[in-house]
């Protein structure tokens, strides 16, 4: 009895031991990719100081195709920021266990995702000094902005998503921030215990943390379906050939938590390695998200399958030459690498053992993020390029502003992610002391 | 502390503050007030009108100048923002061509010549001042005088007082005054009317009064005599009596996607149909009005040999001979590339006789309205005067306003012969290959700055006024001459003004001199002239008639250029920005070729080719164009490339063709931008043939949004692609009118163009070649409303898609989202340097980088007409707003006006039978109405 | 003690110091001081006493866009008698001999994007005063109004004149 006990807490305290190890004094390596996501991230910025100098010409767009690879991004990167309320919220209202090894790092990516992807429609903007007209707020002008466009959608859809993940992320958070408060000293010490909010860790205390808990799991899980419908909209809401469809919605949806999952793997497989977690992020963790990556992909190809029968039932001239196009014009390669990364490479997830195999599943995950890159891209210009007016097709033009911002982003969200491992707890102890005992 | 310190912070702190808490300036903007008020009041903010002439091309159109006050930090002056023909003008009727247009832009053309030139020993030229400049040519003229050597003088076409001022001034120096030198002289037309009626002279066609005409190489709208004037007739007569239009042509022109049916002839075969043609007039007894005498001599050609002479087809044959026989006043013309053959002169002989046959000479060919070539001479001239020149015998060169160094390929010298001479003065308003082996160039005033008047044909007089003070350091010819003449003590009058407004008074007296002033030209109804039929000559011809051989392929012909005219405005900015409407190419020069050409010498688009034919030869890149015959290569002239400097000794005229060329691809791929993304409609019914019938315009779809309510205006548009021509001169001016910004090149390669308004060209169903007028349709429903997040853009009352620039943020949703894709973005900042500041036009904001532009049916002027009516305290009457487009449009093809006015002539229109409009499925209900068009066999 | 005290006075100075000037810059910076003209004109002395109408000098107020200013001839036709020996109209008299314009320095400017018609509102009836200020009692002209978007649309909705954006926008 009184050895069962002394047992347990010994365990408890291994756990918050190798959960807060992570936390000690860097690696060299990690210095290294700090480094480099940072030069990244500041490329990315002063490019973007540079195209509002010089103007929106640089960035390659063209007449007629006005939207590229900032758009392109805004996308990318939202949907990214799906995995984590799916795979914490949603997830935990199934009470699927293992969800607990992977659900901090996922809200991270999340917050981090959300935050990259907030800067493109800025980015994106001919003046983007103005971009706070976009917010409806009472003004010396007497003027209002125009509910019937989708951006204005984007701008609530995105900002609701935002606020509500940072505060699940933080919420989850504070009792480990309370743990890592014990272990602690100086001045960390002392952010610790102003985050933490005098947690003591009562029972009352646990009730009252519970019941929010689950309010906000509850609450977070429609936003999964929301945001990326509403991103969706702004395509499906107009009137060009090949965006001008009903099932962007739930393709979008599927589209994200595919990418979304895969960035998951992409981040934990390099951290559990680093940070040794082998014990709490098993194999059976890993076998279940390839699943859900697995499953998801397989939407994402049917809706793919689904997008060019209903160009080809429905005879339309201008949707099917987009189709074509899309397939066959100037960017084939393009659609070929999206078609081999998100609807073939993924097919293998079906064999057990290489769901079980971290590799492959590493360098899948990352095929994955190319390929739902390209899908977005694809998407993107070949419709514009080619819509109604023969006359008025045309290419966008190559460009190294474009590319630089797109790498920078990618550095914004890894140094945002390192920081992150290293100041805050990377797994939820306390699940973990839940799920293990 | 001590009290010393506290004192000093003290101090310091009270200047620090007070300094910050000033320097809140913001740039504060001047009022000048005159000193005493100019004679014709200027009412701030309101435009002013001067009526004067265009001188871009000898077609001399009378234009009215809209110029505007404007101040620039201290100074206070009038400055002309926009040209459109004189409502009432003999010429062009109101309207002005796409070079009309841009000539306001070589008045604000920064590279200018600023100031007087002279050649230093080292050859760079030093700016000197008038006087200098005076003294210099008297000095030089008393020199040669003393050492007994020619002087010259050498001109383009100059008409009126201007002429009678340069005999004038020759007399007084005893210079030699050349015949005129022209490009396009039509020499040929000119000797063969001399020899068969004895006019040597170019008649006035009256297409307007045709009901059937048939043109042979004539590009009776790009440079033939005088392109507008020929477009107004046009429409006229399709309107008034149903013309009917037939084209024969080698090669593929502008004038012929025009025409009604267009026939592709083997070139220099075209004199077999002329003499078919004459020969069936002939066979059909009635009405033929030659003589037998000359009629028996009139050989007859059997159908076959005329079909694999011309290559054309029988019943094409037949077609064209039926539609000649059949109607009441046929008129034929040729010209253009059919008379710059070698059998030019015949061609222009036997066109003559049938319109004499079919008596049409006297009517339809008016020779007491002949057109004021009297002192162009023809090309055999000028090269001949070349052969004389050499360093002992030739003094003083003049050379007014004209380029023959550049005009002439390198290897015939001409720039060598020209430097013998020993001193040249070159005036001139831009730098050319000319000036720059002039030793003395003397800075022109653009037409816009100076005085003077202008005799386009018998019994029209224009006047030339000025409308705004000279922005250089330039005077106007007149000026000059007078000037020189005054250092010799030789005093014409005290300036050119008066000399022609004197000129003015002794031919038609003072009283009429003001409403002359007032109007901008008078006109008299010139004395008729009597036409008589030369036999002998007519049976000479007949007898000594030869038949011309087949011409070596490959062959290049050399067409001339819409934007160009024959190379004189290619400084023009504006004009190499708007894409050349066959080819949709903006900038550089190409050269066309079918796809069975290209196939046969794998030629690829952009492949740059180098076509040599003995010392002669140019490099530029392909552009495969459908509708051209095999083995036949087609180049622009104007600018860059020029005619060979073949000439063809009897009719006079330069040889725009060019036998068995040789050709190499050089490996290079040239980019050239090419604007259209697709030369085919895609099966898209952009166009549609057979032309839509009202079953199109069908019930509109429902919408989610709530009804537009358009209370008392609903602005509208018709375009008739019947009367579209493509002439482009809609979208220059669109540009001039509403400050659209000029690129470049490179953005252009880009795809990035600025131009709201763009002719789209589709080659579909075997060679039905068409013109598209593209611009904002203002629809309905307009996709672009509802995405723009800021309501930058929004469906005004009055039914026009608005935008607000300064309210833009810059998404570009409303582009992506726009169906006709007629939205402009900003890219970059667009710099408006002097002169071109003084351009802008004060009625329309200028957009700033990262901002969309579109089309507003010219709102300006639709607030103008607003401000009017409600003044007079009426609503706007129907044409009285009429869009930049539309009222320069010669051939009247653009209607705008008030849908919701039952009586509006838009309102009519968008009710005929052939209106339709674009993408209807769409539900987009488009403000802008189609009516399309017809073929020669409907 | 002594040291925190005087310290403590200097930067109390400083603060007050600051908010008053700052102050001031701020409300010249919205309300355009007063400028200084090439010639003192007094609106005060010509409207008040004198007693001229507005369109006596700004004729084009009810043709045009643009009020117009007087060439100097028209203050010369007065000038020539009146006030000559006053130091100003000394000014005034030397610049007509020189027949040189004068320079004004503009008071009310509107940006390139926008387009305001004189005319249409003195024909509604609209007051010169409402937009102009009283001007019978400036010796200086100065702005008086913020010329900002919300004062011309707030004005036209209460005398519903139109508010489609293209009456004011070009």
């Amino acid at each position: 009895m009184n050895k069962a006990i002394s047992k347990a807490i010994e365990f408890r305290y291994r756990i918050e031991k190798d959960v807060l190890a992570a936390m000690k004094k860097p690696h060299i390596q990690y210095w290294i990719f700090l480094f480099i996501s940072v030069i990244l991230f500041v490329t990315g910025m002063s490019l973007w100081y540079y195209q509002i100098k010089t103007g929106m010409g640089v960035s390659g767009k063209t007449h007629p195709v006005g939207w590229y690879m900032y758009i392109t991004n805004f996308v990318f990167w939202v949907g990214i920021a799906h995995s984590g309320t799916l795979i914490s919220a949603v997830l935990f209202l199934f009470r699927a266990g293992f969800r607990s090894s992977f659900n901090r790092s996922a809200e991270a990516m999340t917050v981090f995702a959300i935050m990259t992807a907030g800067l493109f429609p800025i980015i994106h903007l001919g003046r983007p000094w103005l971009f706070y007209w976009l917010l409806p707020y009472p003004n010396e002008r007497l003027l209002w902005v125009n509910f019937k466009s989708p951006l204005i959608w984007d701008v609530f859809a995105v900002g609701t998503y935002f606020t509500v993940s940072l505060i699940f992320f933080y919420v989850g958070m504070i009792p480990d921030l309370a743990i890592a408060r014990r272990y602690a000293t100086g001045w960390k010490r002392r952010l610790y215990s102003f985050l933490s909010l005098g947690w003591q860790g009562t029972p009352d205390q646990w009730r009252h943390y519970n019941r929010l808990y689950m309010f906000l799991a509850s609450f977070a899980t429609p936003l999964v379906v929301s945001v990326h419908s509403v991103v969706s909209w702004d395509f499906a809401m107009s009137i060009i050939p090949g965006w001008h469809t009903t099932i962007f919605a739930p393709y979008f949806v599927a589209g994200a938590i595919f990418s979304g999952t895969a960035m998951v793997i992409t981040l934990v497989v390099p951290m559990r390695k680093f940070f040794s977690l082998e014990k709490y992020i098993t194999l059976d963790h890993f076998d279940s998200i390839a699943k859900i990556l697995l499953l998801t992909s397989l939407i994402v190809s049917y809706s793919y399958i689904v997008e060019f029968s209903m160009a080809f039932y429905g005879g339309n001239i201008f949707e099917m030459e987009v189709f074509r196009y899309r397939a066959f014009g100037d960017f084939w390669i393009f659609f070929a690498i999206m078609i081999i990364c998100n609807s073939i490479i993924p097919l293998f997830l079906f064999i057990r053992k290489l769901r079980r195999n971290i590799k492959f599943l590493f360098i899948s995950s990352l095929f994955v993020n190319v390929g739902m890159w390209m899908e977005r891209f694809v998407i993107i210009v070949t419709s514009l390029s080619r819509d109604f007016d023969p006359y008025a097709w045309g290419l966008p033009s190559f460009s190294t502003v474009a590319i630089g911002i797109t790498l920078g982003s990618f550095g914004m969200f890894f140094m945002l992610f390192l920081i992150f491992v290293k100041v805050l707890p990377i797994l939820s102890i306390t699940e973990l002391k839940e799920v293990h005992e | 502390m001590n009290r010393r310190n506290f004192m000093k912070f003290l101090g310091f702190i009270t200047g620090s503050t007070f300094l910050s808490s000033c320097g809140i300036d913001k740039g504060l903007r001047k009022i000048i007030s005159y000193a005493i008020p100019p004679e014709k009041e200027i009412i701030p903010g309101e435009p002013l009108f001067f009526n004067t002439t265009c001188t871009e091309c000898p077609a001399l159109c009378g234009i009215q100048v809209k110029a505007y006050e404007k101040i620039f930090d201290t100074e206070r002056g009038i400055y002309p923002v926009k040209l459109e023909g004189i409502p009432d003008h003999p010429i062009n009727y109101g309207t002005l061509c796409i070079r009309g247009q841009a000539s306001i832009t070589r008045l604000y053309n920064p590279h200018r010549i600023k100031d007087p030139l002279i050649k230093e020993r080292d050859g760079v030229f030093r700016s000197i001042s008038w006087d200098q400049a005076f003294q210099t040519i008297i000095s030089e003229i008393e020199k040669h005088k003393a050492e007994k050597r020619y002087n010259f003088f050498i001109s383009s076409r100059t008409t009126g007082s201007l002429s009678l001022l340069i005999d004038e001034f020759c007399h007084e120096f005893n210079i030699k005054r050349l015949p005129e030198f022209e490009i396009y002289n039509y020499s040929a037309i000119r000797k063969a009317n001399s020899f068969l009626f004895g006019k040597y002279s170019i008649p006035h066609y009256n297409i307007k009064d045709a009901d059937f005409l048939l043109t042979m190489g004539a590009d009776i709208f790009e440079t033939f005599i005088s392109p507008v004037s020929h477009a107004v007739q046009f429409s006229i007569a399709r309107k008034n009596n149903n013309l009917k239009w037939f084209h024969v042509e080698p090669h593929l022109s502008l004038t012929g996607i025009c025409s009604d049916k267009r026939f592709t002839i083997n070139p220099g075969t075209e004199i077999y149909l002329l003499i078919y043609i004459l020969t069936s007039i002939q066979k059909r007894k009635i009405s033929s009005n030659i003589p037998a005498s000359v009629g028996q001599l009139i050989p007859s050609l059997p159908l076959d040999i005329l079909k694999e002479k011309t290559g054309l087809k029988e019943e094409e044959i037949l077609l064209i001979r039926d539609a000649y026989l059949n109607s009441k006043r046929p008129l034929i013309i040729t010209g253009g590339v059919s008379t710059r053959s070698g059998s030019g002169f015949e061609v222009a002989v036997l066109s003559g006789l049938i319109n004499w046959a079919s008596g049409s000479i006297g009517s339809l060919v008016d020779f007491s309205r002949e057109e004021n070539y009297l002192r162009v001479g023809t090309i055999e001239e000028f090269v001949n005067f070349l052969k004389t020149i050499d360093e002992n015998n030739t003094g003083l060169l003049f050379l007014l306003k004209t380029d023959p160094v550049s005009i002439f390929p390198q290897h015939l010298g001409v720039k060598e012969k020209l430097i013998r001479a020993r001193f040249k003065v070159s005036l001139s308003d831009s730098f050319n290959e000319t000036t720059k082996i002039c030793d003395l160039i003397l800075p022109l005033s653009h037409s816009l700055e100076s005085w003077g008047d202008a005799n386009p044909r018998r019994g029209l007089v224009n006047l030339i006024q000025p409308a705004t003070k000279t922005i250089f350091n330039t005077k106007s010819h007149g000026d000059i001459i007078i000037e020189i003449m005054k250092r010799k003590g030789k005093v014409v009058s005290e300036d050119f003004k008066s000399f022609v407004m004197s000129n003015y008074q002794k031919r038609y007296g003072k009283d009429s001199l003001n409403m002359f002033i007032e109007k901008g030209f008078h006109e008299e109804n010139p004395s008729p002239v009597r036409v008589s039929f030369n036999e002998e000559n007519a049976q000479l011809f007949l007898r000594k008639l030869k038949y011309p051989e087949a011409m070596k392929t490959p062959l290049l012909i050399l067409s001339p250029s819409l934007r160009f005219f024959d190379g004189r405005s290619f400084d023009l900015e504006l004009l190499k920005e708007i894409p050349d409407p066959l080819s949709t190419i903006s900038y550089g020069s190409w050269i066309s070729l079918s796809e069975e050409t290209a196939k046969k010498l794998n030629i690829s688009e952009r492949d740059e080719l180098e076509i040599t034919k003995d010392q002669w030869s140019i490099r530029v890149p392909a552009k495969i164009q459908k509708g051209i015959g095999k083995d036949i290569f087609i180049v622009q002239i104007g600018g860059p490339i020029n005619y060979s400097g073949m000439t063809d000794p009897r009719s006079g005229e330069i040889l725009s063709y060019i036998e068995g060329i040789n050709i190499r691809k050089t490996g290079k791929n040239v980019s050239i931008p090419i604007l259209s993304g697709s030369m085919s409609q895609e099966g898209r019914g952009i166009i549609p043939y057979p032309i839509h019938r009202t079953e199109n315009n069908k019930k509109h779809k429902e919408s989610l949004y709530p009804e537009h309510k358009h209370e008392n205006y609903r602005w509208a548009m018709t375009i008739d692609l019947d009367l579209c021509i493509g002439c482009s001169a809609c979208v220059a001016a669109c540009y001039i009118e509403n400050n659209v910004p000029i690129v470049g090149i490179n953005e252009h390669l880009k795809g990035r163009e600025m131009s709201w308004i763009r002719v789209e060209p589709f080659y579909d169903e075997k060679d039905g070649i068409r013109f598209l007028l593209m611009l904002c349709q203002q629809c309905d429903y307009a996709p672009c409303e509802p995405v723009c997040p800021v309501y930058a853009t929004y469906h005004n009352p009055e039914g026009i898609n608005a935008q607000v620039y300064n309210r833009c943020v810059g998404t570009r949703y409303c582009s992506n989202n726009c169906p006709y894709k007629v939205r402009r973005f900003n890219w970059y900042p667009h710099e408006w340097e002097f002169p071109r500041d003084r351009m802008l036009n004060p009625e329309v904001s200028v957009r700033q980088a990262g901002v969309m532009e579109k089309c507003t049916f010219c709102i300006q002027r639709i607030r103008r007409a607003h401000d009017i009516a409600k003044d007079e305290g009426r609503s706007i009457r129907d044409g009285e707003v009429m869009p930049a487009c539309a009222q320069t449009c010669p051939t009247r093809a653009i209607t705008f006006g008030n849908i919701l006015d039952k009586n509006s002539s838009v309102y009519k229109l968008s009710k005929s039978d052939r209106s339709y409009r674009i993408f209807e499925q769409l539900g987009t209900e488009p403000s802008i109405y189609y009516l399309g068009k017809r073929r020669g066999d409907e | 003690m002594r040291r925190s005290l005087v310290l403590a006075t200097i930067s109390c100075y400083a603060s007050i110091f600051s908010i008053i000037f700052l102050s001031i810059g701020y409300y010249n910076y919205y309300h355009d001081g007063p400028p200084i003209q090439p010639i003192a004109f007094s609106h005060r002395i010509h409207v008040a006493k004198v007693g001229l109408p507005c369109n006596f000098c700004h004729v084009y107020a009810d043709k045009s866009k643009n009020a117009g200013i007087p060439h100097i001839q028209k203050c010369m036709d007065c000038h020539r008698a009146v006030a000559v020996e006053k130091p100003e109209i000394k000014k005034l008299t030397s610049y007509w001999e020189q027949r040189k314009p004068i320079e004004w320095i503009k008071i009310y400017k509107l940006p390139d994007h926008v387009y305001f018609s004189h005319k249409r509102h003195i024909k509604k009836g609209v007051e010169c005063s409402q937009c102009h200020g009283e001007v019978q009692v400036m010796d200086r002209v100065r702005r008086v109004r913020t010329l900002k978007m919300g004062w011309c649309v707030r004005c036209h909705r209460v005398n519903d004149a139109p508010t489609d954006c293209l009456t004011c926008h070009k």
